[in-house]
């Protein structure tokens, strides 16, 4: 019991820096911005309290709900679509590739380039007179359609094949470390039991990968919440309300247009519904772990 | 070629399902590849060829002076030498925010998975929580508290912010990792009478290297990347090369230059990009494996 | 005020006194400004080599894009460590900074240099705060331009720049049957509202105009001119090519400069891009004022100074405000820039047709403001709003479009 609590003291100490931070920055920020969400701030903070005008102002704001049904069909398809092309580029980088090293660095690539430009050249790709349908009906197929970045019912998932192509590189090397790791006797094992590779993968390795797999998709689930700077280099929200997200409504909200108030109304939304909608299943998760983790 | 050690079994004859592996990457390679290859003609093409809206053609003739003006000549006010004045704040502000936020991340991953003390999973919560959060919000606290402690506009300050900023990801990705790690391994240990710090320094962080390689990669694109944050903290002696590359590219009433653009955005991602490719070693299979064993 | 709301500037002001002043004999200004592309970087330099001449010290703090410097400007503020200087354009956006007490009045230097005789009335009482002068007047952008390619007019065979709108769509109608892409259109929301507003004032006229922006006049009359705007705007649909969303307003320009396009309607910053490509206003492009327009909406920069607890920088501020309204200075900037100089006693024998023509409607008076000048910068957002939805929604009901423009007031 001593030992126990003296290892213990250990871990928690180790931990400390970490408890001041999320308390400090990231629970401190989170009231900051709850009680002047209350306020009628404008550019600088402002203790006149309006109750929940702000909110209200919010939900009137076809703006801001096109951006929450957007960041959902998003963040969906874009989390989804990582995670599948991720996981086949890894498995398929696992079988003895020769070049590894240049495919693994091409799917990663994209990872390391600011959107500012690429976002440029997505736009100009999937522009029907300047990208891939001009250059399509040039070599004669005339009624070959690419227009995804200037229609309004596609724009959407252009952000999404663009995002997918920055991020499934991630996944991939996420995977990959995972895949490394598995021991080589599973896998003799498993080929002396006959199974074919491909079962292998989804039976015996994917269950394996899946504390890294769901790390993965957590943190591209961060990166959707944030989404900004594709949003801003491709389609700047447009056409219409088609491709607005929240972030970029925060951020619109708290320097250009200069209201404090409506900017952290739309965050505490954010944040909340976040923290609603996946606490069930981080429970649920902390419930099955438990067992094991009682040291 | 040989420095991997994939498992299965090693292919002595091109098979249909060798055939078909290959295919799928090459097409994927090529769906990777499209941006890169209309950024880098765009980039080698003149002004007047770009007006024609070509964008996949190439250039009728090499023109690398966008290059040139990129690195030493494009104009931010009216200071005009390039992104290469960013170059050194860039790794200056990046390699020890990566470094501080890995070690705390490795950390707190072995902390929470494997040692669990009372609030750990309240804790975890918290970064995921905060992770969440768009994080233009924290600026007016931020900067605001920074100013208090006397390390807005500083070095330090801008490492601080990135580090606090980091814990999330990093957290969270080796808690995860960690979880996968055999219980055995940490009891036999303890019972050995390892304490904390040197199950996690002689087992544990060895064994981690795959998952160290990954993070470290991720968090230093994330902090070379960093555009906002740089711009807001780092002050005006220690500005990133991401501002400069916002400075040369964006403008709403100023002519673009997009051969400039295009390669000084390849320019500002060339050490993440050299960083992938020279990481490779560390994938190789076996250094993890081992660490199980021993 | 408000205790809550001092205590913060008071917390404001307390960083800045913390801040270490350096010791420097000459005066020596910080300006952020987000002119970094090369035409506006030529032009601040005009500003820099007079001031540096007349002993001052530069530090440039530039970044480029409206909301990242904007960005870093308000958490300077915050930090208390204002820059001495900021490029930023005049009117309501900077009220509220003037109204929380976090800029310094340059009033002395104003009426040293006989500003009032210098400006149109109207500008002059837009940098004025509460009666004192505030801002330092750069120069002017007109933003009721069409720009067109003379060699897809020839093409096309119009002969003369259109009076009227008829005649004006009755051109476009040949430049679409001659093959050539009618109105080169640059859909982002910001652009959009540009053109919106140059055929709003084509529509209602000078006071028509100010009343709407100015009064929030919802008259019937204001109504009725907001529809038919709205009717022009839907019309222009039907000229633009599939790629227009979400284009850039010099991938637009190019499309005018290889003659793939017609026309574009933009601001006079557009002439950049032309010269940049070696083309001559007047020879291979032209320049028109919106069909049917009495006058010239505009955009007018300034520089702005902050309150940073540091007499030195005070000093400095005060040059450089004499230096931006230096009449030498005032011409050579709007030439590198391709704007309008505020002055109107400068030598006009320099400027091309183009700016010419603007500045002949500025001494005129017949100008109104652009909408970032005369609304929050709130409502500058929801008239982007507005006029985006309606554009690219592909609406027919002008009506009840000019019912919900006046929502944006609210």
């Amino acid at each position: 019991m001593h030992t126990t609590r003296k290892r213990n003291f250990s871990a928690t100490f180790a931990l400390l820096p970490t408890w001041f931070a999320a308390i400090v920055v990231y629970i401190g920020t989170m009231v900051w911005s709850i009680r002047l969400s209350f306020t009628d701030s404008t550019l600088f903070p402002s203790s006149n309290y309006v109750g929940f005008a702000q909110y209200v102002k919010l939900f009137s704001s076809a703006k801001w709900l096109a951006s929450l049904h957007n960041v959902l069909i998003f963040g969906v398809l874009y989390v989804g679509g990582c995670l599948v092309l991720g996981f086949l580029l890894a498995a398929a980088l696992d079988r003895k590739i020769r070049f590894e090293n240049a495919f693994r660095t091409i799917f990663l690539y994209p990872y390391a380039m600011s959107f500012v430009v690429t976002g440029l050249i997505w736009q100009w790709m999937l522009n029907p007179t300047l990208g891939i349908q001009a250059s399509v009906r040039s070599l004669g197929w005339e009624t070959f359609v690419l227009d995804w970045v200037v229609n309004r019912n596609m724009a959407i998932y252009a952000l999404v094949l663009a995002g997918i192509w920055q991020g499934a590189g991630l996944v991939m090397v996420i995977a990959l470390a995972g895949m490394r790791g598995i021991e080589a006797e599973q896998w003799k094992a498993a080929r002396i039991d006959g199974i074919p590779v491909w079962r292998i993968y989804v039976s015996i390795i994917l269950p394996q990968l899946g504390p890294a797999l769901a790390a993965a998709g957590m943190l591209l689930a961060m990166g959707v919440i944030k989404t900004y700077d594709i949003v801003v280099a491709m389609t700047n929200g447009g056409p219409g309300n088609s491709t607005e997200v929240p972030a970029k409504f925060i951020m619109d909200n708290l320097f250009g247009r200069q209201n404090l108030g409506l900017a952290t109304a739309g965050a505490t939304v954010l944040v909340l519904s976040v923290i609603i909608a996946v606490a069930p299943f981080r429970y649920a998760m902390y419930m099955r772990n438990r067992p094991k983790g009682a040291a | 070629m040989a420095r991997t050690h994939p498992n299965g079994p090693r292919p002595t004859h091109m098979t249909a399902g060798r055939i078909g592996l290959y295919a799928f990457l090459v097409i994927a390679a090529l769906f990777f590849l499209l941006p890169l290859y209309a950024m880098i003609v765009t980039s080698l093409k003149t002004m007047d060829e770009i007006r024609l809206g070509r964008i996949f053609a190439l250039p009728e003739t090499l023109d690398i002076s966008a290059w040139i003006t990129a690195w030493s000549g494009a104009c931010m006010g009216t200071v005009c030498v390039g992104i290469r004045t960013g170059f050194w704040n860039s790794f200056a502000i990046t390699v020890p925010s990566v470094a501080l936020s890995v070690f705390i991340g490795a950390v707190n991953g072995y902390a929470l998975s494997l040692w669990r003390p009372r609030g750990a999973s309240v804790l975890f919560g918290l970064l995921m929580a905060g992770g969440l959060i768009p994080y233009q919000i924290f600026l007016y606290p931020m900067v605001r508290a920074m100013a208090n402690i006397d390390l807005y506009n500083s070095l330090a300050g801008i490492i601080l912010v990135h580090v606090i900023f980091g814990l999330p990801l990093v957290t969270l990705l080796f808690r995860n990792y960690f979880v996968s790690v055999p219980e055995e391994l940490c009891k036999a240990a303890r019972v050995d009478g390892a304490g904390f710090w040197r199950i996690f320094f002689e087992i544990m962080l060895p064994m981690a290297v795959p998952m160290i390689v990954v993070v470290s990669m991720l968090q230093f694109t994330g902090i070379w990347n960093d555009f906002l944050l740089g711009l807001v903290f780092a002050g005006r002696d220690n500005l990133p090369m991401t501002v400069q590359l916002n400075n040369i590219v964006n403008t709403t009433m100023g002519e673009r230059t997009y051969n400039v653009n295009m390669a000084a955005t390849i320019l500002t991602a060339i050490v993440p990009l050299a960083i992938y490719f020279l990481s490779g070693r560390w994938f190789v299979r076996g250094i993890a494996a081992g660490a199980v064993k021993g | 005020m408000n205790k809550k709301m001092k205590l913060f500037l008071a917390g404001v002001a307390l960083v800045a006194t913390l801040a270490p002043v350096h010791a420097e004999d000459k005066p020596t200004i910080e300006i952020m400004s987000s002119w970094t592309s090369g035409g506006e970087s030529a032009a601040l330099n005009v500003i820099k080599t007079e001031f540096e001449k007349r002993g001052g010290v530069w530090k440039d703090s530039s970044i480029a894009g409206f909301g990242a410097a904007d960005a870093a400007f308000q958490n300077r503020i915050v930090a208390g460590d204002a820059p001495g200087a900021k490029q930023g354009v005049i009117g309501l956006a900077a009220a509220d900074f003037v109204n929380q007490s976090l800029m310094n009045p340059i009033a002395d230097v104003a009426a040293a240099g006989k500003w009032a005789d210098a400006l149109p009335k109207s500008i002059y009482d837009l940098i004025s705060y509460n009666g004192e002068v505030y801002l330092a007047p750069t120069g002017a952008h007109g933003e009721s331009w069409v720009f067109y390619s003379k060699q897809a007019f020839e093409k096309a065979g119009i002969a003369e720049e259109p009076k009227s709108w008829d005649e004006f769509f009755a051109g476009l109608d040949k430049l679409k049957a001659a093959g050539i892409v009618p109105v080169a259109w640059g859909g982002q929301p910001w652009q959009q509202t540009k053109v919106f507003n140059m055929i709003l004032l084509s529509r209602v006229g000078i006071d028509g105009f100010l009343k709407i922006y100015v009064d929030k006049d919802k008259s019937e009359a204001s109504v009725e001119g907001v529809k038919k705007t709205l009717e022009i705007l839907g019309k222009l649909r039907g000229y633009v090519d599939d790629g227009a969303a979400g284009r850039n307003w010099n991938d637009a320009t190019a499309m005018v400069i290889t003659g793939k396009a017609g026309v574009q309607f933009m601001g006079d910053w557009a002439k950049g891009e032309f010269t940049v490509a070696g083309k001559e206003a007047g020879k291979d492009y032209g320049c028109m004022i919106t069909p049917e327009s009495p006058g010239m909406v505009y955009i007018a920069d300034s520089i702005w100074f902050p309150k940073t607890a540091n007499a030195e920088t005070d000093n400095a501020q005060k040059l450089l405000a004499e230096v931006v309204m230096d009449p030498a200075v005032q011409l050579e900037f709007s030439l590198k820039k391709g704007s309008v100089p505020m002055r109107s006693d400068v030598d006009k024998s320099k400027l091309d047709v183009c700016a010419r023509k603007g500045l002949e409607l500025m001494t005129a008076g017949n100008i109104v403001p652009d909408q970032a000048i005369v609304l929050t910068p709130q409502q500058v957002g929801l008239l982007d709003d507005f006029v985006d939805e309606y554009w690219s929604s592909g609406s027919q009901d002008a009506v009840s479009g000019a019912e919900n423009f006046f929502s944006i007031f609210e």
